[in-house]
């Protein structure tokens, strides 16, 4: 009897004990593990929606950076943290690669999306006194030349890698891909001219497009970037493409519902916040608020669309 | 030329307000500290007080946190000397002679010779960044994957033996560094090589692990393994007056200073591994051109004073292609650069027209700054000198103590620390054998840039490898690296002939 008595209120604890939990989450700091090292772009994002996100969780958020592996050292310790909420994860586009790419200990269905905060456009840059006058041109040139067009990327099976092989799938031409170990090693071989092109995401290449060096001869958004008003995206020239670079957060498998809802709240707020706001106007991103529901059905897109491109780079 | 002196005053009427010299002072400080403890480099320290310049302006911020990175490379030589733990991979080789020169009661002269090494050709440094930035910058553009392959190469050949004790161990050192290299994600295609399903292996091997390893642990184990009484007699305690640098020895660091300072300034317009390629440079070359090449690795302070000269001026010249191009070529720069992205400030082409007085004060806090280095780092030396009157077996648990946080906080990672251990034990046994962990490293650094390199390099010639020769920088590297190949076996043929025809 008394065995039972003490199990039945086992089981009452332990039922009560994750509403207890969101109630009064959060009772001490929340991490954001960054798979990527200190002073990258995601760092710094993070970094700054964190500082303006504390006082809105009115507890310290911290970032902790875990590189290793082109992100799968970050990736399978966010998704064996404990699913209370304290340990999140920054997630960005290659959480959906890596998994296709090499064996990993998780997928996206390891964590449950909580917001998005940035989507950048990917595209490409030529040299401002490149002879391709426009994308059309571009387009034309490679397909009598197939494989002749150098794209520099910012590394082989990378983010910007896989939308550059998308691209050419899309738009039915054959570039030649040249990995380099980031964004800033293929912007320099372009702006000393050792490659035709880079495929990049903002902020990378700003800096050159504004001084009119480089410019931007294939733009993969839905609609023209604010800052470059003038340069179409590729869709209003007839080669209907979409694709870029998410950045979000998200938490292990299991976390309950409400301390989700708790988290993403305190991080909207964090991202509608001015001081924030300014950081990513500064840093050229482009900030894109969807909610854990919308954030889940990008990230399954994305992880869908990856995976066939790897299928079919692989099997050449 | 005028116009850049006439900037540069204005710079210095923006360095030199109370504010921005406070905030130059914090960057030293903390610089020296982060260069001093072993792992925790310019990166972590960089990464660390971003977030506590939120509030600043941009100017007096990019001051102090460029402060940290080249104050770093002030205090990087101080473990290496005193314990033969390399703080920064830039030290590597300063453990070489500056270890010895401490066993032998000059770790002083060594420290101090750091110091005024490091302000000579830090200043020097800046006044090359000052003058020359944009050409240089486009200069550095000229490097394309054949170019960096060639490069690498020719580096790999000629500083292989860079200790010059037996090529055969040290090309088998090389090789195993190659190999350990590889380990990691396949840089072209993105497949996992050698990683065994870990995780962790799939980052590759961190080069600060193995370092520290080698170098650091390996000491401490080997050690150890002497009798107590022969441990606490081997190391001869420094007197107050031999604690700074006698005129004979500045006499014989002047030159190796100078050319330190050319070889850094020139390898850190190329990206990558820039230190350790001027410092191991810096070494070989002064080891070669040396009346008395058998002193070094015995405590020839050439053999600190040119190294550690070469990294600081690779320091100064790194900030060219940031400035300039907006592009960082070495890891710290990186971070920099992200820090000043979120204050707003892009650098690169415009950056100098944009914010003229950022970037020229900034250049005018570094002239600041390296003054204020060496004025904080002479002190110092008596205090860090006298480390090594610590009794053995108090200072040697100590320093596992030092590697093992240090080794955590360059990644966070505790794989990292058993990896440490691992290539510890590893030095032990080298050490033994009289194997050089120093050709092992080089490779290691250089390894997966020269295959990077050349499997770019192909992919953009269509597998064509006329690409190497046809293109003048390439070529010339590549036959400065046949040079160094065939010289010494025509030297010995030439000793051969003339003593048959003696004979």
């Amino acid at each position: 009897m008394l065995r039972k008595m003490a199990f039945i209120c086992m089981a009452l604890a332990l039922l009560a004990c994750p509403l207890a939990m969101a109630a009064d989450f959060p009772a001490k700091e929340v991490q954001i593990i960054v798979p990527w090292s200190a002073g990258g772009a995601t760092d710094l994002i993070f970094r700054a929606l964190a500082n303006t996100t504390e006082k809105y969780l009115k507890k310290p958020v911290v970032v902790v950076n875990r590189p290793g592996g082109g992100g799968a050292v970050g990736y399978t310790e966010g998704s064996k943290a404990k699913p209370d909420g304290y340990t999140l994860t920054a997630a960005v586009t290659p959480l959906t690669i890596l998994p296709h790419n090499v064996k990993t200990a998780f997928t996206y269905r390891s964590f449950v999306p909580i917001i998005n905060v940035v989507s950048d456009p990917s595209m490409f840059l030529v040299q401002a006194k490149a002879p391709w006058k426009d994308l059309k041109e571009f387009l034309t040139y490679a397909k009598q030349n197939p494989g002749m067009i150098t794209v520099g990327n910012s590394g082989a099976g990378g983010g910007v890698h896989l939308v550059a092989l998308a691209f050419q799938n899309a738009a039915g031409v054959k570039l030649n891909h040249i990995p380099f170990a980031g964004g800033g090693p293929s912007v320099t071989a372009l702006l000393g001219g050792h490659i035709n092109a880079v495929v990049v995401s903002p902020p990378e290449g700003i800096a050159h497009i504004k001084a009119g060096k480089l410019r931007i001869i294939a733009l993969f958004a839905d609609k023209r970037l604010s800052m470059f008003p003038n340069v179409p995206t590729v869709s209003e020239q007839g080669v209907p493409f979409v694709m870029g670079m998410w950045r979000g957060l998200v938490a292990p498998k299991g976390t309950p519902p409400a301390v989700i809802k708790k988290l993403h709240d305190a991080f909207q707020k964090g991202m509608n916040d001015p001081a924030f706001k300014k950081n990513a106007r500064d840093m050229s991103i482009n900030l894109n608020y969807l909610g854990g529901a919308d954030f889940g059905k990008l990230i399954a897109d994305s992880d869908a669309k990856f995976g066939a491109l790897i299928k079919q780079m692989k099997k050449k | 030329m005028l116009e850049s002196l006439q900037a540069l005053a204005v710079g210095f009427s923006v360095a030199t307000t109370l504010h921005n010299l406070f905030y130059c002072l914090m960057g030293a400080v903390v610089g020296t500290l982060v260069g001093v403890l072993p792992g925790v480099g310019p990166i972590a320290g960089i990464a660390l007080l971003i977030p506590a310049t939120y509030g600043l302006e941009p100017t007096s911020a990019i001051i102090m946190l460029a402060g940290i990175y080249y104050g770093a490379m002030y205090g990087g030589s101080t473990t290496s000397i005193l314990l033969n733990v390399p703080g920064e991979t830039a030290s590597v080789i300063t453990c070489l002679d500056g270890y010895q020169m401490a066993q032998r009661g000059r770790a002083g002269a060594a420290l101090a010779i750091c110091a005024i090494g490091s302000f000579v050709a830090g200043t020097l440094g800046i006044v090359g960044l000052s003058l020359l930035a944009p050409p240089l910058a486009q200069a550095a553009l000229a490097f394309g994957p054949p170019e960096y392959f060639s490069l690498m190469a020719f580096g790999f050949i000629a500083l292989s033996n860079v200790t010059g004790t037996s090529l055969l161990k040290s090309l088998m050192m090389a090789v195993a560094g190659l190999a350990i290299g590889t380990i990691g994600l396949d840089p072209v295609t993105g497949e996992a090589r050698f990683a065994y399903g870990s995780d962790y292996l799939l980052g590759g091997i961190e080069f600060v692990a193995v370092a520290i390893g080698l170098f650091g642990i390996g000491e401490v184990l080997s050690n150890v393994n002497r009798p107590a009484a022969a441990l606490e007699q081997a190391v001869k305690i420094p007197r107050l007056r031999e604690l700074y640098p006698s005129g004979q020895d500045l006499k014989r660091s002047a030159w190796p200073i100078l050319r330190g300072s050319g070889v850094g300034f020139g390898v850190g317009l190329v990206p990558g591994p820039a230190p350790v390629i001027a410092t191991y440079s810096s070494y070989m070359i002064e080891r070669k051109i040396s009346k008395h090449p058998e002193r070094f690795g015995q405590g020839a302070i050439e053999g600190v004073a040119g190294p550690e000269s070469a990294n600081n001026a690779a320091c100064q010249s790194a900030f060219i292609p940031l400035f300039v191009l907006g592009i960082p070529f070495a890891p710290p720069t990186a971070i920099l650069l992200g820090a000043f992205l979120i204050h707003g400030v892009t650098p690169g082409p415009l950056l100098i027209s944009e914010h003229p007085n950022l970037f020229w004060g900034v250049i005018a806090s570094m002239y600041i700054g390296n003054f204020v280095l060496l004025v904080l780092n002479l002190p110092f030396v008596p205090l860090f000198a006298n480390i090594l009157r610590i009794p053995k077996k108090v200072l040697l648990p100590l320093v596992i103590v030092f590697c093992l946080t240090g080794m955590y906080t360059v990644n966070n990672s505790v794989f990292d620390i058993w990896m440490m251990i691992l290539f510890g034990v590893v030095g032990f046994l080298l050490r033994r054998w009289a194997y050089e962990g120093a050709p092992l490293l080089l490779a290691l650094v250089l390894g997966p840039k020269l295959e990077v390199a050349f499997r770019q390099s192909l992919m953009i010639s269509h597998g064509d490898f006329g690409v190497f020769v046809n293109r003048p920088v390439s070529l010339v590297f590549l036959l400065a690296a046949v040079a160094f190949l065939l010289l010494p076996i025509c030297k010995t043929c030439y000793r051969q002939i003339r003593r048959a025809a003696a004979g």
